[in-house]
């Protein structure tokens, strides 16, 4: 592959032609002193911040010190607003996603991914047929049509470049069952789009438009030139149904002049049936398009013969003699000579050279098969109608013509932006082998990837860099065999926590994609960050789905400084919350699983203080020995819990306490003034005789549990 | 094309956004860092709000470094007079939510040149290039509390250990982390200098030696007859998939492109490629920074521009767009 | 103009917006004539976020803005009800505001406002509220673990902290369920009832520790249904659907996700969605001729774009299955047939059951 041949083939196709000169933009920051300093950061995908910095400035009014910009690159397409772009964007997921799963199940089957059914065209004409349903703008409201008899061109739906050559690759790529009368289609489509040409040079549309303006203003149709002209325009690019109702529009129509104008009448009424009898070779006729349909090519010829004989006979009538209006004579014979496929007058009747190329397909040589007879045509045409301008169409209609990939998808990704491109390389590839092998073929020059995942990536870059599209961007690099996935994680990666409907879509794709990894480091930002912010329960919630001991065991000795302090009274509730959420988990707790047990055991004690049974002090001095004895719970506790179970020691009834237990306790006790020693010991905060009547009650609990035993 | 977020008092110097960018810190010539948000994530509209101002340094604020956020939200601060203070935003004791000054890492003889942070098996480390050819790497201790730093290693920018230069006077270093996500592994950094010991100069990579408890220098991105040359910026490309590693590396000679192997050879050194060199800013580049593909370079210069740069289908590096600021 | 499907159970009507919509709430009015919507929007484009009434015509079908209200910033919460002659729209916003808007209820134009500034409510941005049934009253909880009481006045507006956790215990969702007494829920799908004339700390706290298999999630939507007040339906995180009945505290219905099938009184059923549930609602439209015992049918939402009918022991009913998330949806009050969601690719789809 040559360097030209590629045209531009940047990795992100940014707006503007970038092969030979380079596109200097202009950043307009409105500071009225000079920059002295530039900063820039991406942000996600495509989005580039620009902080530009001003010279310092002494006087204190010197307006504003810097700018910060945000610059979107790689755009689409400048005809259709970033509203619209969205809703196609949102609807062209499901036919993709649709396609990619039709693909794996049948690389599945057959084994061999490369290649495809044989049918594989009809899952991808069914996408195509999806994609272009998006292009109909929702936004405008097609108003039912009044018939008016002096309409001639009805204003239908603005078409755009994007359907247009949407439709014209899936014309020439997809559509296997419409190849025989590919010629017919491209008649079709010139019909619904010859408008959008109209930018650039004179158009017959544009020739239509004109002349039904004028319309009210002209007394005497036929007297016009512009009449006949316009007819004969109009009848070279095959809208048959428009030259017929123009044709009627004929003077020798009216009531009051049909008696004295009857052969020039039978004149224009000939011609009018003739047009609307022209033989088709096409499946079936457009909508209120006239002309007779031949699905066979061998019944096609014979029909189009008789009717080009009866043309000719026409052509050679005598009538035209008798007629004497030369105006209705010369048009009309002028109408023949383009239905007999005059190259001169098809030629002066035809304005684009597309004009023109559809024209020869409909009067010079309608047996047309195979690509290459219409490329070269193409190139007959063009000499015969240099363009005047260039149109972002005609260089996708050469490209497509030319056979040349490369050229068409340099087209489509300048014109029409990494959508275009990311959802035409289907169509692409449903065509041609070539294209195929192109497309799929891994590069090294690209990082090993191939161009179809490229311009997947780029697409994707482009949906992550908005805040409402970002979440499509994982079904298009999922699809990207190589490096999806990486960048994905970027992606992910990069989204705030803050808020928590963001969060947890972000925790969705994680799990919807296998990324658990990535999940648990989200789940811990977030965990981080509520808990630096001041709700502390929904950081232990998110650390804990993260499973990050670490922290925890952090936070449970924060947390104990915490509960340390208000211990003993009643402010300890307040921690009943998230106590009851640590609770509910089976996720690892770290050394928060401390509180649960303290708080199950507070909730014991105070029952027994409430007056409650004999049965619930056992069960509190359970609890007590069962935390004492847990290696989890702090040091810093034993203390606190044994003052708060003086009540349970100095039990009246019976010892609550066996002797064992109580040695345990005691010897708890004996670590505790050895760690007394150490510097970093922390004092309980306890009333100073809280050590000695410990040691009494535990004295006391186990002399009388001697006894009892 | 442009949409303008924000605009920033008079004395304004450096900015920089946070991983997700939707949050905005600012440093100025007084010393003070102020941050902004942008108010609702999910929809970015609403333009930045500004949030909190506090004073951090008595002298200019030069550069700000955001801490990855599995540490909160953290931002360092180089001040010109050399020392990187850290603030964290945090609520404490009932009090509100508010920015504050958690440590300073000070200046003696030798002043702070750059930082940036890491995490590298799930602790966070600092890596700091000071004007004397150093680079410290500082570890936090515990992961909720940024008082507690330790100091892991100190070492030259040099690749040969033994040799060291005491009176080197460095006036820019350029630190890139290798960027990998999660921080389950040891991470590997790219340090050069701008000085007048040309040993120190050269980009290196450095990686930490498992085994030895040291850190390596693995490969040196430059050509023999370049390697004294002054480093303006270095970036080290985000990986998402490709056999090798891109870096761009910017001297007064132009903007390089590089290919770093993956895999060590025979004596631990990776192999390293330059793929292109590439003019565009006349004189220094100020700052070079990857899209999160990888595949994008935005840089920016004496020239006053912004340049994107792009490697087309066949690997040849070209400037793709540029961007020229105007009143 | 709208995109038109008609299944067999239901005729679907979709309107794109072309702006992100945060909720749809069915405006309630007193004519029989007038349909109106609120939906609570974000233009990305122009950086609006706005309140919009939309009136809805089924014959030819329509939905038209017809008058709007510009935000601050946008909307978090949405809640509408009626008072006196008015509709009454309560809205909480992403920098901690709360306004209340009031519609002539006739014709849906908005009239006037009032609200309650930043910071006065809330510490941060993401807050819940719910609006009493034909009151003014309105009861808003948040992350920062606030619960305050915000009652419309004669000529003002008053409001006061009802309770502070600091943060301890954040809230994600709240609903009335009686003129004094609200439910309100959060993490690890806390659940917590509150009585006004117990001030304070709530008066009961929904155990979570029933079932240490169930993943734990958040609570983002529940609903009281007026005859059964003991009973708190709670939708959440991984599909989940719960009821809490007062009454048997230790033991909550799960009704769909994770967890369902298992414990006392489950039957197995089928979950409806595994992803977030993001809004829940009894639906009144269908009559459940069962006992007392069971779970009256609900409607939900989800992330994974289904809007469906749970009912206790039965097959879930799928009446949308859409390729991006639901956000939010609203069943008439007087016509509980029709039903409004809202899409996250920025449009709105009506249903109207057969």
């Amino acid at each position: 592959m040559s360097p030209n041949s590629t045209g531009n083939g940047a990795l992100v196709p940014f707006s503007g032609d970038t092969n030979d000169s380079l596109s200097v933009y202009t950043l307009h920051h409105g500071l009225s002193r000079p920059i002295s300093r530039v900063a820039i950061s991406w942000s996600r995908g495509n989005s580039l911040r620009v902080s530009l910095f001003a010279e310092p400035s002494g006087s204190p009014d010197a307006g504003d010190g810097a700018k910060v910009v945000e610059v979107k690159l790689g755009g689409g397409d400048p005809e259709i607003d970033d509203a619209d772009w969205r809703r196609i964007a949102y609807g062209s997921v499901a036919p993709f996603a649709l396609l990619q799963s039709r693909r794996s199940s049948i690389s599945a089957l057959s084994k061999s991914p490369s290649s495809y059914h044989s049918d594989w065209w009809e899952h991808v004409l069914q996408y195509s047929k999806d994609i272009t349903s998006l292009f109909t703008e929702p936004k405008l409201a097609l108003n039912p049509i009044i018939e008016d008899p002096n309409e001639i061109v009805q204003n239908k739906e603005e078409p755009t470049c994007l359907k247009a050559a949407w439709e014209l690759m899936e014309i020439f790529y997809v559509d296997k069952q419409s190849q025989a009368w590919q010629p017919e289609r491209l008649v079709d489509w010139l019909a619904d789009y010859d408008c959008l040409f109209t930018s650039t040079q004179e158009t017959i549309h544009g020739k239509l438009v004109d002349f039904q303006n004028d319309l009210v203003n002209i007394q005497v149709i036929e007297d016009d030139p512009r009449y006949w002209e316009v007819m004969s325009s109009a009848l070279s690019v095959g809208w048959l149904d428009i030259v017929v109702k123009m044709l009627r529009l004929h003077g020798s129509y009216k009531l009051d002049q049909l008696s004295y104008r009857e052969l020039e009448n039978g004149l224009v009424e000939a011609v009018a049936v003739l047009i609307s009898k022209m033989p088709r070779l096409r499946h079936k006729s457009a909508v209120g398009n006239l002309g007779d349909c031949f699905k066979s090519k061998p019944d096609f010829i014979k029909a189009w013969e008789k009717w080009r004989s009866q043309i000719t006979k026409l052509d050679c009538s005598p009538f035209w003699i008798q007629c004497d209006n030369k105006q209705t004579r010369e048009g009309l014979r002028n109408l023949l000579q383009v239905l007999l496929g005059n190259t001169e007058s098809l030629c002066t009747a035809s304005c684009h050279w597309i004009e023109l190329y559809v024209s020869h397909f409909l009067y010079i040589r309608p047996f047309t098969t195979g690509i290459e007879n219409m490329y070269t045509l193409a190139q007959k045409c063009i000499q015969l109608k240099p363009p005047t301008g260039t149109h972002r169409l005609t260089g996708l209609m050469i490209g497509i013509l030319a056979e040349n990939t490369e050229v068409v998808l340099a087209e489509i990704s300048r014109e029409f932006g990494p959508w275009m491109v990311a959802h035409a390389v289907e169509l692409l590839t449903a065509g041609s082998e070539q294209a195929e092998i192109l497309l799929h073929d891994e590069r090294y020059n690209l990082g090993g990837i191939s161009m179809m995942e490229l311009h997947r990536l780029a697409y994707a870059q482009v949906l992550s860099s908005h805040a409402l599209t970002w979440q499509i961007a994982p079904i298009y690099l999922t699809s990207c065999m190589k490096q999806g996935m990486g960048l994905l994680e970027n992606l992910l990666y990069r989204q705030s926590v803050q808020h928590n409907n963001l969060l947890l879509k972000n925790i969705e794709i994680c799990r919807l994609y296998g990324l658990d990894h990535i999940s648990s480091n989200i789940m811990k930002v977030a965990g981080v960050y509520h808990w630096k912010h001041g709700h502390k329960g929904a950081g232990v919630y998110w650390l804990q789905q993260s499973q990050d001991t670490n922290c925890l065991n952090r936070i449970a000795q924060q947390l104990f400084d915490s509960v340390g302090k208000s211990i003993s009274d009643e402010s300890f509730k307040q921690w009943e919350g998230v106590i009851e959420l640590l609770g509910s988990e089976s996720k690892p707790a770290g050394g928060l699983e401390f509180l649960h047990k303290y708080r199950d055991f507070k909730k014991s004690l105070q029952m027994v203080y409430s007056g409650k049974s004999a049965d619930a002090a056992r069960q509190a001095a359970g609890s007590l020995v069962l935390l004492m004895k847990n290696p989890s719970t702090p040091q810093r506790f034993w203390l606190t819990l044994l003052y708060d179970s003086l009540k349970l020691l100095n039990w009246k009834d019976s010892p609550l306490l066996s002797v064992s237990e109580t040695h345990l306790l005691l010897n708890k006790l004996q670590e505790l003034s050895l760690a007394r020693q150490r510097p970093q010991f922390t004092e309980p905060s306890l009333p100073h005789q809280a050590l000695s009547s410990i040691r009494l009650a535990l004295a006391t609990n186990l002399g009388r549990a001697i006894l009892d035993e | 094309m442009a949409k303008e977020l924000l605009s920033l008092d008079n004395g304004t110097t450096c900015s920089s956004w946070n991983y997700s960018g939707i949050r905005l810190a600012t440093g100025s010539t007084d010393g003070s860092l102020s941050v902004f948000d942008f108010r609702d994530p999910a929809s970015s509209s609403n333009n930045l709000r500004f949030t909190f101002k506090t004073k951090v340094h008595e002298g200019n604020i030069a550069k700000i470094v955001w801490v990855p956020p599995e540490y909160g939200d953290v931002v360092g601060c180089v001040s010109t007079d050399g020392s990187v203070s850290l603030l964290e935003e945090i609520v404490e004791d009932s009090q509100p939510l508010q920015w504050k000054i958690r440590k300073t890492f000070g200046s003696n003889e030798s002043k702070v040149l750059d930082v940036q942070f890491g995490i590298s098996f799930t602790r966070l480390k600092m890596v700091a290039a000071y004007s004397d050819g150093h680079v410290r790497v500082f570890e936090l201790l515990d992961p909720l509390e940024l008082t507690n730093w330790q100091l892991q290693a100190e070492f030259q920018n040099v690749v040969d250990s033994v040799s060291s230069f005491g009176k080197a006077l460095c006036l820019s270093a350029s630190i890139s982390l290798n960027p990998q996500k999660c921080g389950s592994e040891e991470f590997s950094f790219l340090l050069s200098f701008n000085s007048d010991t040309p040993e120190l100069n050269s980009s290196k990579v450095w990686e930490f030696d498992q085994a030895h408890r040291r850190w390596l220098p693995v490969a040196e991105l430059a050509l023999p007859e370049d390697k004294g040359d002054r480093v303006y910026a270095v970036a080290w490309a985000p990986n998402i998939g490709r056999l090798y590693e891109v870096i761009a590396v910017a001297t007064q000679k132009g903007l390089a492109i590089w290919h770093l192997g993956l895999n060590p050879n025979h004596n631990g050194r990776l192999p390293v490629d330059k793929i292109a060199l590439l003019s565009g800013h006349e004189g220094m580049v100020w700052q070079m920074e990857w899209d999160m593909s990888g595949m994008t370079l935005a840089t920016t210069g004496d020239d006053g521009m912004v340049r994107l740069w792009q490697s087309n289908l066949n690997g040849v590096w070209h400037q793709q767009a540029a961007f020229e600021p105007t009143s | 103009m709208a995109v038109t499907a008609i299944s067999e159970t239901s005729q679907i009507h979709r309107f794109p917006q072309y702006k992100y919509i945060h909720a749809v709430r069915w405006l309630p009015v007193l004519s029989a004539f007038n349909r109106f919507a609120v939906l609570a929007s974000s233009d990305s484009d122009s950086d609006v976020s706005s309140i919009e009434i939309h009136s809805f015509k089924p014959n030819p079908i329509s939905f038209d803005l017809h008058s709007s209200w510009a935000s601050p910033s946008p909307i978090s919460s949405l809640k509408a009800s009626q008072f006196l002659q008015k509709s009454v729209i309560a809205a909480s916003t992403s920098s901690g505001s709360l306004h209340f808007l009031f519609a002539d209820s006739s014709d849906g134009m908005l009239e006037s406002e009032v609200s309650v500034p930043e910071n006065e409510l809330h510490s941060v941005g993401k807050s819940c509220i719910d609006l009493i049934d034909g009151g003014v009253e309105c009861v808003t909880v948040g992350d920062d673990g606030k619960v305050n009481l915000v009652t419309v006045g004669d000529s003002n507006l008053n409001y006061r902290r009802l309770f502070d956790s600091d943060g301890l215990v954040s809230y994600t969702a709240v609903k009335w369920a009686s003129p004094v007494e609200f439910a309100t829920g959060g993490y690890g799908f806390g659940l917590q009832w509150w009585d006004q004339r117990k001030p304070g700390d709530p008066v009961s706290q929904f155990k979570g520790n029933w079932d240490t298999k169930l993943t734990s999630g958040i609570v983002h939507s529940i609903d009281i249904h007026p005859s059964r007040k003991h009973t708190c339906l709670a939708g959440g995180s991984l599909g989940t659907v719960l009821a809490w009945d007062l009454r048997w505290q230790q033991q909550p219905i799960i009704l769909s996700g994770a967890g369902a099938g298992n414990g006392a009184g489950n039957t197995a059923v089928q979950s409806i969605s595994e992803s977030e549930v993001w809004e829940i609602q009894y639906d009144r439209c269908i009559k459940s001729n069962t006992s007392s015992t069971r779970i009256l049918p609900a409607m939900i939402c989800s992330e994974d774009g289904i809007l469906g009918v749970i009912e206790q022991g039965e097959e879930p009913i799928e009446l949308l299955a859409e390729p991006c998330a639901i956000n939010s949806f609203d069943i008439d009050r007087h016509n509980p047939l029709d039903v409004i969601c809202s899409l996250e690719w920025e449009s709105v789809a009506i249903l109207t059951r057969q």
